[in-house]
């Protein structure tokens, strides 16, 4: 059988040679060919990233790629990863599928395949240096999730939401002051033109991206064929993280190269600033997860230990 | 059956469709909803048509069809718009065919604060079409001008069609940006000329006006700054960073609500027609995005772009026989698809060869924008000429199209000198980049 | 279509259409409100309302869902006119009840699947990511929206077939 894969990135995007066609010849090599993946590239599918999910729930395609961010709501637990100081760049996805069975119930809707934490989200500034809280207090920033929003809101900005492909413009005209997302938007969306400083260091967030597969089309296959799956998605898991580290250093590296601009290294105690005003928030989406019924406490916990 | 007979099938069905006078939203929906069935069977047919019409109605960026439609049809109603052409009328009107070339700047003026074409087309389409009709212009001479002139939205920045691009191929935003500006002045300036030629070769198209005195002239430009304002405040909105692009939509369409009440210039059941009408308006729009968002994955699995492609990478036709034969694809590609989603697909397959040619790829994105745009208002499916039918509609399409005819020479003959002369496009962003 | 033509049931679907076209532009006018004053208060008071997009993309579903069925009962969809006189009247009668059919079939699959897809939203909660507001009620509008377009378009058939439509 021929399993269609969505991807909204562009087929020139370093996660499609690096990640997705190796998913694809893997399994087709751990089956001897006998289940195939074919990549629909540049969002052919369905275009962009927030409705990849729901396309694999509802049956558009058997596979897709995305981020459980988008559709907060369905992932609580996998989103308690992304708050600040839980994972590691280093060795979150790891972590993540140490756990992996604490997460599972929240994928009843569909397979999930891959499951990758990211890298640090970053802050790219139009004018304003940032070393210090202080910097931040009144900045309009632009946050990817409500997470986010919070620490924002915890070192004294006000967070805005706004699409991605918005950003450029916003930032380059001063609707927004800054924008927290990672070191990939250098070169994926061209920040380094409208941004003056980068500056990393802190904890923000780090928001995970996952391969899913609709249900149905996993409990069609014969146990062989779902075991290659699994194998092969928690390989991929790898691949992606490493494409997103690659990228996200690559993005750094080329903001520093920019002339006239600067990469802002905050050092341990510049940022232990930082990471003392958002600590708290991680307590309180604690609290709030548990109030809606989930054991967040123990999740955060066991991650934290990895 | 290979999905990309299926493909060809499909695509005669949606012409039969449209012959037998299905509403273009509904023959795209209904061949993508059909061929997704046969190929991928029922129930992901079934979820292409849920998820495309639910990210289709939710998206953020689509609100400004109903925000400039809003802005226009008030504006039409308050009579700032006809303020505006009582000036422009006044200064220009005692020229051939002086509306339909402030039509034109008109567009173009409007471009520089929206990046989308379409939206270019409703707002100045509002405004003009019912002046110019009033004027006694020609219905071919007027829906043309207003459907090429919107076009103008993707060129001159910002521009929805080149920040795609960007993303696409990993070229700088703000250097397409600036390439933008140049070819869209000159295809501004090719537009006036396109006028000129019709209303020479047919003076009843575009009515010569009486000459008004001087001091009437510079009085009556008080009857165009609602308008005016809108604008001013619109660009400078946007430039200051008081909100974006997208918002501005929302901003304009309050702006021209508050200065009509504040005027007394629009009474409550002419506010409330021009409501009824936008939405009905937008509905039709977002129906035409629906079926043309269902019509691209069944497009995608018939595998049919993807062979294009290919096939032509194979062809070896040396750098300008490439070029041509790249360009006469998008052409011929163009009158069916939508241009945006034509560019997402095709360009990850065309700019390889692109490149290898050793073309310059910011010149090459000008002239992708330029062909996308060809592919808005050629028939049979022309988005921006489904938009001005929208507001004329009475006018028979195969008016409109005909109208077409010299502004799409026109841009020809821009896309020609730019292919010629490279630096139109280039000479900004390389002046200013380096 | 003239008046006189229209059988008082008709008449009933126009008043439908109508009152939700009302709602839409309700809608409009509220989402254009929350642009405003969501810029006046990040640009003028530096505090931007954190999520106000959702709303917006939720009140753009509702315009569009509630104007739909009025747009398609006052024939705005835009159509080709090219051939009208080529096809001949038989051609244009089996043409508008061909292309109504086949209409109201794909919208009817998209309003089986929107209805379903409500009930599992319902279900699972799915909510936006800012300000968890519940996406189950705009599924639910997409389902009543298309259903009422399917409805006008079965309307539209009897009434050709009646001979009491004019085109
Ligand atoms: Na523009
Ligand atoms: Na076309």
């Amino acid at each position: 059988a021929e399993l269609k894969f969505a991807n909204y990135m562009a087929p020139t995007h370093p996660y499609v040679p690096g990640a997705f066609e190796p998913l694809a010849e893997k399994i087709a090599a751990e089956t001897g060919g006998a289940l195939t993946v074919r990549i629909y590239s540049g969002g052919e599918l369905g275009a962009g990233p927030t409705d990849q999910y729901s396309r694999v729930v509802d049956g558009v395609a058997e596979l897709a790629v995305g981020l459980p961010g988008y559709t907060a709501s369905s992932f609580p637990m996998t989103l308690l990863s992304e708050l600040p100081g839980v994972l590691t760049e280093a060795d979150g996805t790891a972590t993540l599928w140490e756990h992996i069975d604490v997460l599972q119930p929240e994928y009843r809707r569909v397979k999930l395949v891959s499951l990758w934490s990211s890298a640090q989200n970053l802050l790219y500034s139009r004018a304003k240096a940032v070393r210090k809280p202080e910097d931040v207090r009144g900045l309009k920033i632009r946050v990817p999730s409500r997470n986010a929003g919070l620490i924002v809101e915890a070192w004294g900005g006000s967070p805005v939401s706004m699409p991605v492909s918005d950003i450029y413009n916003a930032l380059q005209t001063g609707v927004i002051d800054a924008a927290m997302i990672d070191g990939t938007a250098t070169l994926a969306f061209k920040l380094g033109e409208v941004a003056q400083y980068l500056t990393i260091g802190m904890d923000t967030t780090i928001s995970p991206f996952f391969i899913v597969m609709n249900r149905d089309a996993y409990a069609a296959l014969p146990a062989e064929q779902q075991a290659a799956v699994d194998k092969v998605g928690r390989e991929v898991s790898d691949l992606g993280n490493r494409v997103q580290l690659t990228e996200a250093q690559k993005g750094i590296d080329a903001f520093a190269a920019l002339p006239g601009k600067e990469v802002i290294r905050l050092t341990p105690e510049e940022a232990a600033a930082f990471n003392a005003l958002s600590a708290p928030v991680v307590d309180k989406v604690v609290a709030e997860a548990s109030a809606a019924g989930v054991d967040a406490r123990s999740v955060v916990d066991a991650l934290k230990a990895k | 059956m290979s999905p990309i007979f299926v493909g060809t099938i499909g695509i005669v069905c949606m012409f039969l469709l449209m012959i037998l006078r299905t509403p273009v939203a509904f023959a795209m929906l209904i061949v993508g909803f059909f061929g997704l069935w046969m190929l991928n069977g029922i129930w992901a047919a079934g979820a292409v048509l849920l998820t495309e019409s639910y990210a289709a109605v939710s998206a953020y960026s689509l609100i400004v069809i109903p925000m400039f439609v809003l802005l226009g049809n008030v504006a039409s109603a308050a009579g700032f718009s006809r303020g505006l052409y009582e000036a422009a009328f006044a200064w220009i009107g005692r020229f051939r065919g002086g509306l339909a070339s402030a039509s034109v700047i008109g567009c173009a003026a409007f471009s520089a604060v929206c990046g989308s074409s379409v939206a270019t087309a409703v707002t100045i389409g509002k405004v003009a079409l019912p002046e110019m009709r009033r004027r006694g212009y020609a219905d071919g001479l007027s829906t043309g001008a207003i459907a090429a002139g919107g076009t103008l939205g993707f060129l001159i920045p910002p521009s929805t069609a080149f920040v795609i691009y960007a993303i696409l191929t990993e070229e700088s935003i703000g250097r397409l940006f600036m390439a933008g500006i140049l070819p869209g002045l000159l295809m501004t300036a090719l537009f006036i000329a396109a006028v000129l030629v019709v209303v020479s070769l047919n003076p009843a198209a575009g009515p010569r006006g009486e000459a008004v005195p001087f001091g009437r002239r510079i009085a009556v430009l008080g009857q165009a700054m609602p308008l005016v304002a809108v604008i001013v405040l619109s660009i400078g909105g946007i430039y200051i960073g008081a909100f974006t692009p997208v918002e501005a939509s929302g901003i304009g369409a309050a702006l021209v609500i508050l200065l009509a009440v504040a005027r007394r210039a629009i009474s409550l059941a002419a506010f409330r027609q021009a409501v009824f009408d936008t939405v009905k308006t937008s509905a039709m729009l977002y129906m035409i995005v629906i079926g043309a968002n269902v019509l691209n994955p069944f497009l995608a699995v018939t595998h049919i772009p993807t062979a294009l492609g290919e096939g032509l990478a194979t062809l070896g036709l040396g750098p300008y026989g490439s070029l041509a034969v790249i360009i006469l694809t998008y052409i011929v590609l163009g009158m069916f698809l939508d241009g945006l989603a034509m560019l997402v697909v095709t360009i990850p397959i065309v700019f390889p060869v692109i490149v290898q040619n050793g073309f310059d790829p910011i010149w090459f994105g000008v002239v992708v924008v330029i062909v996308i745009e060809m592919s808005m208002i050629t028939p049979p499916v022309g988005l921006n000429v489904f938009v001005v039918k929208g507001v004329a509609e009475d006018v028979p399409l195969t008016t409109i199209f005909r109208g077409i005819l010299p502004f799409l020479l026109a841009m020809l003959t821009g896309l020609l000198l730019i292919i010629l002369f490279p630096d139109i496009a280039l000479l900004i962003p390389n002046t200013m980049f380096n | 279509m003239s008046a006189h033509l229209r059988p008082a049931w008709y008449k009933a679907l126009e008043r439908t259409t109508l009152f939700l076209a009302v709602l839409a532009g309700l809608s409009l006018l509220f989402m254009m409100m929350v642009i405003a004053v969501g810029v006046v208060l990040r640009f003028v008071f530096a505090y931007p309302i954190l999520g106000s997009n959702e709303i917006i993309q939720l009140a753009s579903v509702a315009v569009v869902m509630l104007a739909l069925p009025y747009c398609t009962e006052t024939r705005g969809h835009v159509r080709v006119d090219v051939l009208d006189e080529a096809i001949g009247r038989a051609g244009r009668f089996s043409g508008d009840i061909l292309s109504r059919l086949l209409s109201g079939f794909v919208l009817s699959a998209l309003v089986w699947r929107a209805w379903l897809k409500a009930l599992d939203a319902f279900e699972y909660n799915d909510a936006t990511n800012m300000l968890n507001l519940p996406i189950w009620p705009f599924y639910a509008m997409i389902a009543a929206g298309m259903a009422l377009c399917v409805l006008v378009f079965a309307a539209q058939i009897v009434l050709l077939l009646a001979g009491r439509y004019e085109q």
